[in-house]
């Protein structure tokens, strides 16, 4: 139990639970609040020394984000 | 890493996590995950994995700066 590995758990129960039930329900903060989980994740992978899996990790972060950005963008204009 | 080190940037950590959980301002959010930012890279780097530091410290921002492209977009109110 390395403390990287305790503190990735906790951030990512936090995570979990904020990017579930947001205190305000707009897009904006549940996708900002998905930001939460993919740190407690990257904690996790850094505990296992999973060095090339965490870089993959961060980069489909990255781009899933701009993805989910656009696709807010649409909805949004289209209301 | 000193375990002095370890509970303060866990507590670093922490305190970005909960705080993006409680801010109700969008911005006031983004602030928030930096923090957790802030907190998450000391144990990167205590590891060795410098390659990881680079490539997290550059997508974190660039994460940021695209969802600040969706903050602009909308009204103040329903933040």
């Amino acid at each position: 139990m390395t403390p990287e590995f305790v503190l990735g758990c906790i951030i990512l129960i936090i995570g979990a639970i904020a990017a579930g039930f947001p205190r305000e329900k707009t897009y904006l903060a549940r996708l900002i609040h998905l930001e939460i989980p993919a740190f407690g994740l990257l904690l996790i992978m850094l505990a296992y020394d999973e060095m090339l899996a965490l870089m993959t990790f961060v980069g489909v972060t990255a781009i899933s984000t701009f993805v989910l950005v656009r696709a807010i963008e649409r909805k949004e204009a289209a209301r | 890493m000193d375990e002095i080190l370890v509970v303060l940037f866990a507590a670093v950590a922490l305190i970005g996590a909960a705080g993006t959980y409680f801010q109700r301002d969008r911005f006031n959010k983004l602030i928030a995950v930096g923090i957790t930012f802030g907190g998450i890279v000391p144990f990167i780097v205590a590891r060795g994995y410098l390659d990881v530091a680079i490539v997290v410290s550059l997508i974190v921002p660039i994460t940021t700066i695209i969802i600040l492209l969706l903050c602009r977009r909308r009204d103040a109110h329903d933040a």
